[in-house]
């Protein structure tokens, strides 16, 4: 009896803790059927898009563990990324060597942008998710300021195809024709139909490695310890400040190369609109994965990626055929995409005051208990 | 001693890095070709062309060119290998040439009058540069998309 019901717990917890999961594998069991797709095109789709995007969303990963939360300003580095395609695309460089330089390019901007978000950031410890938002907000402001304004007059652009009419600023879109898909057609593999971006993958498998070795690195070890309480780690000798910022600045780093790979694989850049739509969907993408504000791992990323994109190929089609309007899919998924969020934040928000309430309500049995005995 | 060492090891990354970007700047530049088959007159003597030019770039069929034409090809680097099979009359024998063409970095678009290249003519002669023709623009200026798309759209 004891075991049946110890089993039953186990259960209850495990749905529990993997409730954003398991809701996501229940709307493409349902979603599938209705879309209409062959499991060879789902595969095809997922594979790309695994390729395209996980990049991304291991980026976030090492804030979490330094206790920083979603850092929602990984659409920093992402706007040096795009900044990095611009420059390299309006100097004509094209395929692998174009890609390989960009990434060189974004690395200064990201190191810059990385080290002003970890400053903001430390100075607004407890409230990083929320700072983080507006600094994606305030950056993307500037972004806007030097694409718009200062590229051409002050920051040579030669192309007119990237400019636009007026004679500055970049265009809504600049194509990447002749660097698309450079990564992924390098040692592609077709398997049944499904081709499989080697070269993508491979660069995915060493970010993998290099977050596995972090972690058990002097430096990942710190960011877990202040991750898990800021007051012990400082106690403990280390820099919490310098700590946090190293991990702002990696997962900006990354995210730069990230949105190089992903805009690589699109072959456009939506010069205005890439980097914040960027952001929202890694975010959703790794909670969709059984992350939480306080946990991620590289599964979660892996897992995440596939079940959202899964949601977001079948969606619209199994819309279309239950309502018989696609746009239905889309608004679902949006709405799901920033539902996810939401419950996220909810429920870490809810956790953490359970915790405190818990520890006040232990606090003051022990003070009580502490009368009584002195009494 | 130890935070010096580590200054090296930065200041060797950014060396590595910045030797890197410039390998790529050299070895990427990517530039369109256009191939011309047409008669040139240069220093007072006229260059015929051959009656049918067959380009091949990478093992691939680019251009197949009769008197007159214009073939194009996309090349990355600062040079062309090129395998051009020429028949110079019609029903003649094909001749296969393999040429190495050197393109100077500052151009995007380049012409090359293969009759000039084939004569051994300098590059003056067989190179110049393809500027798109200057059409006054009817274009209005675009209007540029900055606000919040709310996530509709592909991921």
């Amino acid at each position: 009896m004891k075991t049946k019901h110890s089993f039953q717990s186990k259960v209850g917890q495990l749905v529990r803790d993997n409730s954003v999961p398991i809701m996501f594998i229940l709307i493409c069991a349902v979603c599938i059927p209705l879309s209409g797709f062959s499991p060879s095109y789902l595969l095809n789709e997922i594979v790309t898009r695994m390729g395209r995007n996980t990049f991304l969303i291991l980026c976030l990963i090492i804030p979490i563990i330094a206790g920083l939360g979603l850092n929602f300003a990984m659409t920093l580095g992402a706007m040096a990324g795009e900044i990095a395609l611009i420059l390299v695309s309006d100097w004509q460089i094209w395929g692998i060597p174009g890609v390989v330089l960009a990434m060189i390019i974004s690395i200064p901007i990201s190191i810059l942008l990385g080290l002003l978000c970890g400053k903001i950031l430390n100075r607004a410890k407890g409230r990083e998710m929320i700072t983080s938002y507006f600094i994606s907000f305030f950056m993307n402001g500037v972004y806007q300021l030097v694409v718009l304004y200062m590229m051409g007059p002050i920051i040579p652009i030669v192309h007119d195809s990237i400019k636009l009419p007026r004679g500055y600023g970049i265009r809504n879109t600049v194509s990447l024709l002749n660097m698309r898909q450079a990564v992924d057609n390098l040692l592609a593999i077709n398997i049944g139909g499904v081709k499989i971006p080697v070269l993508t993958f491979l660069f995915i498998a060493a970010l993998c490695l290099f977050l596995i070795w972090f972690r058990r690195t002097k430096l990942g070890q710190d960011m877990r310890a202040v991750g898990q309480n800021m007051d012990v780690a400082r106690d403990a000798g280390i820099n919490v400040d310098r700590t946090r910022i190293v991990s702002v600045l990696i997962s900006t780093v990354v995210a730069g190369f990230g949105m190089i790979l992903y805009l690589q694989n699109m072959g456009n850049i939506s010069t205005y609109s890439s980097h914040s739509q960027i952001g929202m969907f890694s975010i959703a993408a790794l909670l969709v994965g059984g992350a939480s504000v306080e946990k991620a791992s590289i599964g979660n990323a892996f897992l995440g990626v596939t079940l959202f994109h899964l949601m977001f190929i079948v969606a619209p089609s199994a819309g279309a055929q239950v309502t018989g309007d696609s746009m239905t899919g889309e608004y679902f998924r949006v709405f799901v995409s920033y539902g996810v969020i939401a419950i996220a934040l909810v429920m870490y928000e809810a956790k953490k005051r359970r915790a405190k309430s818990n520890a006040s309500r232990l606090l003051a049995e022990a003070q009580k208990q502490g009368k009584e005995e002195r009494a | 001693m130890k935070s010096k060492r580590i200054l090296l090891y930065r200041l060797a990354m950014i060396l590595v890095l910045v030797v890197v970007a410039a390998v790529m700047l050299v070895i990427g530049r990517g530039h369109t070709v256009y191939f011309d088959n047409v008669s040139l007159e240069y220093e007072g003597t006229t260059y015929e062309t051959p009656y049918k030019v067959v380009v091949y770039t990478g093992g691939e069929e680019v251009a197949k060119l009769y008197d007159g034409e214009r073939g194009m090809a996309t090349c990355i680097g600062q040079n062309l290998d090129l395998t051009l099979e020429i028949t110079q009359e019609k029903g003649g024998e094909e001749e296969l040439v393999s040429v190495s063409v050197p393109l100077p970095y500052n151009m995007d678009g380049i012409i090359i009058n293969l009759s000039a290249y084939l004569e051994g003519l300098p590059e003056e002669a067989y190179l110049t540069e393809f500027v798109p023709a200057v059409v006054p623009s009817t274009e209005e200026d675009e209007e540029v998309v900055t606000g919040d798309d709310m996530m509709m759209g592909d991921f």
